[in-house]
């Protein structure tokens, strides 16, 4: 039994249909990442479950308990909102204890819970202290304080990170992922930022126009992409792709031909034309390589690597060579493709094939 | 640097100069004027030469049982009607804030009685509680209750005052309130639900602090404005019955136009303005106390 479920929800906002019926299965304990390009439905999705929408259409689970016609505080969430939405007026304390003392906690449990949060937090020297006088860090971390003494059945965050500066970013997602680790709490985490996905979930739900293109752990989603959206979604630099035709087990375009793999040659047979996928970082010398010849337009040295920009016909196309590979622009240069990390879409579906 | 920096000085006043003077003129100097003009006894008729009298005026001023009458039916209508324009404007707000059932029609219509000059209002009250031809004595006459002498007996004329201030102005505090509504943050509000808050506590803990600023702005804006009730005490009840009715404003207009003793009425428009500064400063100070708690 799922903890939290949605089964074929939809949502529109007037005529407009953002989430077509979308469904979605939550274990407990598990760490759900929804991410997917701005607009696509991600917010409306957690809302949903919080309550602050209500589904058009389907129905919402959570812990086992049918709430998709509840008020927001029948289910039991705690929600971290993308500008903390912290009370103004209190102080850290009271904003963190405030909940507690409506629901008639006895005091020296508040006391206990609000403490225990903020030494995990870092926030014990700034309980005191109006949200106005904390920096974005600090009012973000007691955004979590708040959600976390509920010790609620589920965890939902809206961008919680946006708002912060790079390095703090990096900080506050392994705080995050430690925290959820440690108290085992179902949560439901939504960002555009795919590292962010990436390094926390243990499940990344990739949204395109309100369906869920693919669910799956990070892994999964970087190695097997489920079709051509998700492949170009997740990685960075993304993803390059040539349209190709299959022929004697070699990708062609052009006049360039690339030797597939003996399973991907068994697997695609011969056919037209395919999109052949192939991440920048995989440009690279291996035991079943295949070398591709392109048009370098630029060069951005990175430090540990270097990123050449260029062409293959019209197409453009990114690889991550060594920094010390000589390439001039304007100049033809050729790199191994390591073939064993070739994609392979149809045209028409985009799905993997 | 030092150069050009002294040359920019001398031009700063060169600009600002003109304006200077036009706020000497225009607001200073009448002021002075009739500060001057309150320390001597003027009579237009039958007129006198001025003499001056020093403190005299205020000290008739304070010595007189009309001044302190007047004094407090101002207090009376003042504090009343704009405790009740408070809260019945707040409650108006929250519920145009958040869309009460008929809120749109009372949208298009609230602010209607804010538009009509005070004393149109005055007027149509008159007839309203008119003793013999007012709906309000014939619902009465119907309920078996006789005619009621609304604006003939002092506490009722008084208690009608404030009724039609309380018409009045409600709008503004509602508008105003609303326009503070609809600019706190939403997230705030759904973190509150999100956190089953119930609605009365968010109202409480959450909305009512969070305007408490506004709200002291608010009633401040109405506490000055309503000192200066005149306009309709002077159409309803012209201050009668005797001086009962007759407010701090009304007392002034009646001792420079109808006595035209104008140093007399300049000493009371300047006693009228230390009462409203006194309450004014009395009233911020204690405001302050209460919003440093939240601030
Ligand atoms: N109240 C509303 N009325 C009408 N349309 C809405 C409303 N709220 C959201 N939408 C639309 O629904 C779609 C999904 O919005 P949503 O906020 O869920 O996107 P998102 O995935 O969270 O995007 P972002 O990454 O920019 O936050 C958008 O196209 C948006 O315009
Ligand atoms: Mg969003």
């Amino acid at each position: 039994m799922a903890h939290v479920a949605l089964k074929n929800v939809t949502k529109r906002f007037g005529s407009v249909t953002v989430i077509p019926p979308l469904d979605l299965e939550i274990e407990e304990g598990e760490f759900i990442v929804l991410v997917g390009p701005s607009g696509c439905g991600k917010t409306t999705t957690l809302r949903m479950l919080a309550g602050l929408e209500t589904a058009t259409s389907g129905e919402i689970s959570i812990a086992g308990q049918e709430v998709t016609h509840a008020r927001p505080g029948e289910r039991d969430c705690a929600m971290v909102f993308q500008n903390y939405a912290l009370y103004p007026h209190m102080t850290v304390r009271d904003n963190i204890g405030y909940a507690m003392r409506v629901h008639g906690t006895d005091k020296a449990t508040i006391d206990t819970r609000v403490n225990d949060a903020a030494t995990l937090l870092g926030l014990v020297p700034l309980l005191d202290r109006k949200p106005k006088n904390l920096s974005g860090g600090q009012r973000q971390r007691v955004a979590i304080g708040r959600a976390l003494v509920r010790q609620p059945q589920v965890f939902l965050f809206d961008e919680p990170l946006s708002n912060l500066d790079a390095k703090l970013r990096v900080e506050m997602r392994t705080e995050i992922k430690l925290l959820q680790r440690r108290l085992g709490t179902t949560t439901v985490y939504v960002t555009h930022d795919q590292v962010e996905a990436m390094t926390m979930a243990d499940r990344v739900v990739v949204m395109n126009a309100g369906r869920i293109e693919q669910a799956a752990d990070p892994i999964t989603l970087y190695e097997h992409p489920a079709n051509r959206f998700v492949a170009n979604f997740i990685g960075s630099p993304a993803m390059n792709f040539l349209t190709a035709r299959i022929e004697n087990g070699a990708a062609r375009f052009g006049d360039q031909s690339l030797a597939l793999t003996e399973e991907d040659a068994r697997r695609l047979g011969d056919r037209g034309e395919v999109i052949f996928g192939i991440r920048p970082e995989h440009m690279r010398e291996a035991e079943q390589a295949a070398a591709l010849t392109f048009m370098p337009d630029a060069v951005e040295p990175l430090g540990p690597h270097t990123l050449v920009i260029g062409r293959v016909g019209d197409t453009k196309l990114t690889a991550q060579v060594d920094p010390r590979f000589g390439v001039t622009p304007g100049t033809m240069c050729t790199v191994q493709v390591d073939m064993t990390q070739a994609h392979f879409f149809d045209p028409e579906s985009e799905a993997r094939l | 640097m030092a150069q050009t920096a002294g040359r920019g000085d001398s031009i700063k006043h060169a600009f600002i100069g003109p304006a200077f003077l036009v706020v000497l003129v225009v607001t200073l100097f009448p002021l002075i004027y009739a500060l001057v003009i309150s320390f001597q006894a003027i009579r237009l008729v039958p007129p006198l030469p001025p003499r001056f009298v020093g403190f005299g005026n205020y000290a008739e001023i304070l010595s007189s049982a009309r001044f302190w009458g007047s004094m407090w039916t101002t207090s009376v209508i003042v504090f009343i009607s704009v405790a009740f324009q408070y809260v019945i404007g707040f409650a108006l707000a929250l519920a145009l804030h958040h869309n009460v059932a008929g809120a749109s029609l009372y949208r298009v219509t609230f602010l209607l009685p804010m538009f009509l000059a005070p004393v149109c209002v005055a007027l149509i009250a008159r007839m309203v509680f008119h003793p013999y031809l007012g709906p309000v004595n014939d619902a009465m006459g119907m309920l078996g209750a006789g005619n009621i002498p609304f604006l003939t007996e002092p506490n009722l004329a008084i208690a009608v005052l404030i009724t039609i201030e309380i018409w009045q102005w409600t709008p503004f505090v509602a508008l105003l309130m609303l326009a503070g509504l609809q600019s706190l943050p939403g997230e705030v509000f759904e973190a509150a639900k999100v956190d089953n808050i119930p609605a009365w506590r968010r109202f409480r803990d959450i909305t009512f602090p969070m305007l408490l600023p506004l709200s002291v702005a608010v009633v401040f804006i109405r506490l000055i404005e309503g000192f200066k009730v005149i306009d309709t005490v002077f159409v309803l009840t012209g201050g009668g019955p005797g001086t009962a009715t007759e407010t701090l404003t009304l007392f002034a207009y009646n001792e420079g136009f109808k006595k035209f003793n104008l140093g007399m009425t300049s000493a009371l428009s300047f006693t009228f303005l230390i009462v409203v500064i006194v309450f004014g400063t009395l009233y911020l100070a204690a405001a302050q106390r209460v919003t440093r708690r939240y601030a």
